[in-house]
């Protein structure tokens, strides 16, 4: 719809405001998601012996803080985090280049692969600088297997248009089947422990791990430590990068323009193809580390003989943590750890008498909701709008003069958007109350009571 | 009070976020008569026609219909009322015969199946009483869009429509169709009906209108008797300052070829015909050629060609004594060619980057602005570039340099295009109907940084389907017809209906251009 008219000057929106509405929205879906959730519980009780959806609720708020040892809970809780944090931002960096990355678990596979080959192959026991070399070089390989991986999706779009989602779905299952077939070929890193089918051996037993940093020790508990390794370092580091390289670099700008407007971006000489190429060989690498930075620890045995039936779900969920930060790389580290907090719930559930798989279902609800951000961006920015409006017009009023509205004068856009959520709540709650109430000759009075209650500070 | 107005809008206001599109309007229309409303881009001419119509709800005033308060909800309540509006893109099913296009929607039938007989006979009835033939049986994509307009017509006069509102009606025309339709507007209101007229062409409003209300930025600023005005006038009361039409121009002091198109033709795939056919001819600095024809006849083509966007077939095309036939787009750009495209939503802008983005769209790598080997964004200079294209070109928007161009009026996206475009460093500028959907203030300060263009000495290819455009600001005038070039025209005293029979196909030339070597 094209909106004719005037522009109410002087209105601007801060950055820092903008951003602290879309945060704000966040919370509030994620929040309607936990209800519907819990709702989800209630109904869940009549199924249920003996559940009970309040406890439901509270080990699902708690997170890690269900098991015995706290710190222990946050190591594994940031630990399983890390490969959706690469495979979320793999998802990002593609649909800034407006591609819908789907091929992230086949890259995660051929980075799985890649890395595991090397790491697997050599054996440093008792050498750890040789250990470290041969970690670097597994991490490098499997970069490489990744990006090769991404950049075939991206060689047939823009060569041949083949959609990229298609391509991507079909290169999924045919990694996941090389993956099988080539790990079957090499028996001697398959582990031949009693008792132990499908599976390879562990890291640990060739000395190519990933280094702990002493974070494992650092949030351990009782006798154990966590998984915990530098991989949370690397994925953070590379939620910076990737944030940098969309915002502040010209191969960013590029690409995001490739990805709102395909042919205005042609139309200014900017190559599409070579964009289109480069952000699925970036995706790629970045889906591939997840996969590297996952099975290098010490801890973590890889399954290669169902690899072929399953692709695997880390791959997947990286859109989910896309899409719940709303494509910004640094909220993906959040929405990772987000996700992953109400997750280790799920083994705590059956005390509340549930099956361990609703922490997943209520995780699905919050990411389902998550869809209605926008719905609540848009209302709580038309209502920070009205009220302004409001108080121009009210201080013209008083003072009699042209008021300069907030706009070059905002400093404190953080604190004002605190009232503006506060006052949004209030309204919301005043509209939810006050429209049972009302009948159809003072309806425009109670909306009129409203917004002058909101106005109000 | 209301002197028997058949519709009278009162106090009409409606509030889109951040923006007022209609302040306190009103507006009466009595029985039989044509009422045109007038306004510039983004006046709230059709935010007002769309609350008439239904299509949005008014925040505050009310719509009395003979006298009667009503309330129109939705296009149905609308129809019901005998209100009807040709948009200003038609609602057409292209695959229907204009038959049932008219009676879509309101066809009668029996025992579940469609009867026309009925139908046709009120269809040839209404057709006879308002001379507005149409061939019932072809499909809508088999005719012209003037005969299409004229289905629109039919299909309200067959709802019995008593109110009838065009919306923007000429902008798709050829001059002889607009003649047409102005006689027949004036012969529905002798009948007895009531018409609502947007536009913002002075000349057809003072030709077809009886009354003629005016609106500026959202605001009632008149109603006025046409008889009673002259156009310098109301677009006066529209701009809200004096407006000259004729854009004061020197004469031309063409200087050596820069831009040269050679036997060019471009093939399209599904039909298997040149849809640019064998043309030729050349641009020198320091003027303007103009490339006149109706919507469809190739233009598009020639200019993605010509661009690069696309290829073309055969033919060559030589700029700054380059041979650029084959080159890429951003070759063409790095020698020198500027290009206000034809759709501004489409290739203009990234309508989700802001105004500041935007500006630099073809020179993000320039060392101007980026840093570091060309990594980094240079914010600052970009930033200070946009202010200054702002500023220059009167770019207007709700939050500056930091506006996502989605949220602004066409008009200024238009004018955001026009500053990136004429402030790159060029030498030839290729502008694809750069005034479109603007107003004459906004055309007339396009008009004259085209002009300046040429001034400088560069080469200006003006491809427009506005003749009043073309023969304002061309030298040398091209006609386009069915992809050839029919006629050539120095601009001098050249009668506008001349170059519409060429631009119809009535009449051609043989041009030493064409002729193979």
């Amino acid at each position: 719809m094209e909106v004719d008219g005037k522009y109410i000057v002087g209105l601007r929106h801060s950055k820092l405001r903008d951003t602290s509405i879309s945060v704000f929205s966040s919370v509030i879906s994620a929040f309607i998601g936990l209800i519907v959730g819990f709702l989800l519980m209630l109904f869940a009780m009549i199924f249920t012996n003996g559940a009970n959806a309040f406890a439901g609720l509270g080990i699902m708020f708690a997170g890690p803080f269900n098991g015995t040892y706290v710190a222990l809970e946050f190591g594994n809780m940031i630990f399983y985090s890390v490969p959706i944090i690469f495979t979320g931002l793999s998802i990002t960096l593609a649909y800034k280049t407006g591609l819908f990355n789907i091929g992230a678990p086949g890259q995660f596979f051929m980075g799985t692969l890649g890395c595991l080959l090397v790491a697997l192959n050599i054996n440093t026991v008792g050498n750890r600088f040789l250990g470290i070399l041969v970690w670097i070089l597994a991490i490098i390989v499997g970069l490489i297997f990744g990006m090769i991986w991404g950049s075939l999706a991206g060689l047939l779009k823009a060569f041949f248009g083949i959609n990229e989602v298609i391509a991507s779905i079909m290169l999924n299952w045919i990694s996941a089947n090389i993956v099988t077939w080539v790990f079957s070929l090499n028996s001697s890193i398959i582990n031949s422990d009693a008792g132990k089918s499908g599976y390879l051996i562990k890291t640990a037993q060739t000395g190519n791990f990933s280094p702990s940093l002493g974070l494992d020790q650092l949030f351990s508990g009782g006798t154990s430590k966590s998984y915990l390794d530098i991989g949370i370092i690397f994925a953070i580091l590379m939620c910076v990068i990737v944030w940098v390289l969309l915002n502040k670099t010209t191969i960013g700008y590029s690409m995001k323009a490739c990805g709102s407007n395909r042919e205005a971006a042609k139309y200014a000489g900017i190559n599409d193809k070579k964009n289109i190429i480069f952000a699925m060989t970036f995706a790629g690498g970045l889906a591939a580390l997840g996969g590297c930075f996952y099975f290098l620890n010490p801890n973590i045995e890889f399954a290669f003989n169902s690899a072929y039936q399953n692709l695997p779900a880390w791959g997947f969920n990286g859109i989910p943590v896309a899409f719940l930060a709303n494509c910004h790389p640094l909220g993906v580290l959040v929405s990772a750890l987000f996700v992953r907090y109400l997750n280790s719930s799920g083994t705590y559930l059956p005390v509340a008498g549930y099956n361990q798989y609703f922490a997943d279902i209520i995780i699905a609800v919050i990411i389902y909701l998550s869809g209605f951000t926008r719905f609540f961006k848009e209302r709580i920015d038309r209502f920070v709008l009205r009220r302004e409006e409001k108080r121009a017009q009210a201080s013209k009023e008083i003072e009699g003069v042209v008021a300069e509205v907030t706009s070059k004068k905002e400093p404190n856009a953080f604190v004002k958007f605190f009232i503006n959520a506060k006052d949004y709540v209030v309204h919301l709650f005043n509209k939810i109350f006050k429209r049972e109430k009302k009948t159809s000759e003072n309806e425009v009075v109670v909306e009129k009571k409203e917004e002058t209650e909101g106005g109000d500070k | 009070m209301s002197e028997n107005y058949i519709i009278e809008m009162r106090n009409i206001r409606k509030e889109f976020p951040g923006i007022i599109a209609n302040d306190n309007i009103t507006l009466g229309l009595k029985k039989g008569e044509i009422h045109a409303l007038l306004g510039e881009n983004g006046a709230g001419k059709s935010t007002l026609m769309s609350i008439l119509f239904g299509l949005y709800q008014p925040d505050q005033g009310s719509i009395f219909y003979n006298g009667k308060e009503v309330k129109i909800r939705n296009p149905n309540d609308a129809t019901a009322l005998k209100i009807g509006m040709v948009h200003q893109h038609f609602k057409l099913v292209e695959v229907f015969t204009v038959l049932d296009n008219i009676i879509l929607g309101a066809e009668d039938s029996k025992f579940g199946f469609v009867t026309k007989k009925a139908a046709r006979k009120k269809v040839e009835d209404l057709m006879e009483r308002y001379h507005l033939h149409v061939d019932l049986d072809k499909r809508i994509d088999e005719i012209s869009v003037g005969m299409q307009q004229r289905t629109e017509i039919l299909k309200m006069l067959y709802r019995d429509c008593e109110i009838l509102i065009f919306d923007e009606p000429t902008a798709v025309l050829t001059p002889q169709e607009i003649d047409e339709l102005i006689k027949i507007i004036k012969n529905m209101a002798k009948e007895g009906k009531s018409i609502l007229f947007i536009s913002h062409k002075l000349n057809e409003i003072m030709s077809v209108s009886d009354v003629c209300t005016v609106l500026r930025k959202g605001k009632y600023i008149g109603t006025i008797k046409t008889s009673e005005t002259t156009t310098t006038e109301l677009a006066k009361m529209m701009v809200g300052r004096n407006v000259s039409f004729k854009v004061d121009k020197t004469k031309a002091n063409p200087k050596e070829v820069i831009f040269k198109v050679k036997n060019l033709c471009v093939l399209d795939k599904t039909t298997k015909k040149n849809v640019v056919n064998n043309v030729s001819f050349e641009v020198r600095k320091g003027e303007i050629v103009a490339i006149a024809g109706i919507d469809g006849n190739g233009q598009s083509e020639l200019v993605k060609a010509i661009t690069g966007l696309d290829h073309s077939t055969s033919g060559t095309i030589e700029f700054n004594g380059v041979d650029i036939t084959k080159k890429s787009i951003k070759e063409r750009i790095e020698l020198g060619m500027s290009h206000i495209p034809e759709d501004r939503h489409k290739h203009g802008l990234v309508l989700d980057f802001n105004l500041s983005e935007n500006f630099v769209i073809q020179r993000y790598r320039n060392n101007e602005f980026s840093k570091l080997r060309r990594i980094f964004i240079n914010f600052a200079a970009r930033d200070k570039y946009a202010e200054r294209l702002i500023d220059e070109y009167d770019v207007r928007s709700a939050e500056g340099i930091s506006t996502v161009t989605r949220s602004m009026s066409g008009g200024n996206q238009q004018k955001a295009i026009v500053a990136r475009e004429l402030d790159r460093p060029h030498n030839f500028l290729l502008a694809v109907q750069p005034t479109r959907g603007l107003d004459v203030g906004a055309i007339e300060s396009i008009h004259k940084k085209i002009i300046k263009d040429r001034d400088n000495g560069y080469g200006v290819l003006l491809v427009s389907l506005e003749l009043d455009e073309v023969l304002n600001l061309a030298d040398t005038i091209y006609v386009i017809y069915d992809g050839e070039l029919v006629g050539k025209f120095e601009n001098d005293n050249i009668a506008p209906e001349e170059l519409g029979l060429y631009m119809a196909g009535g009449k051609r030339m043989d041009l030493e251009e064409n002729k193979e070597e």
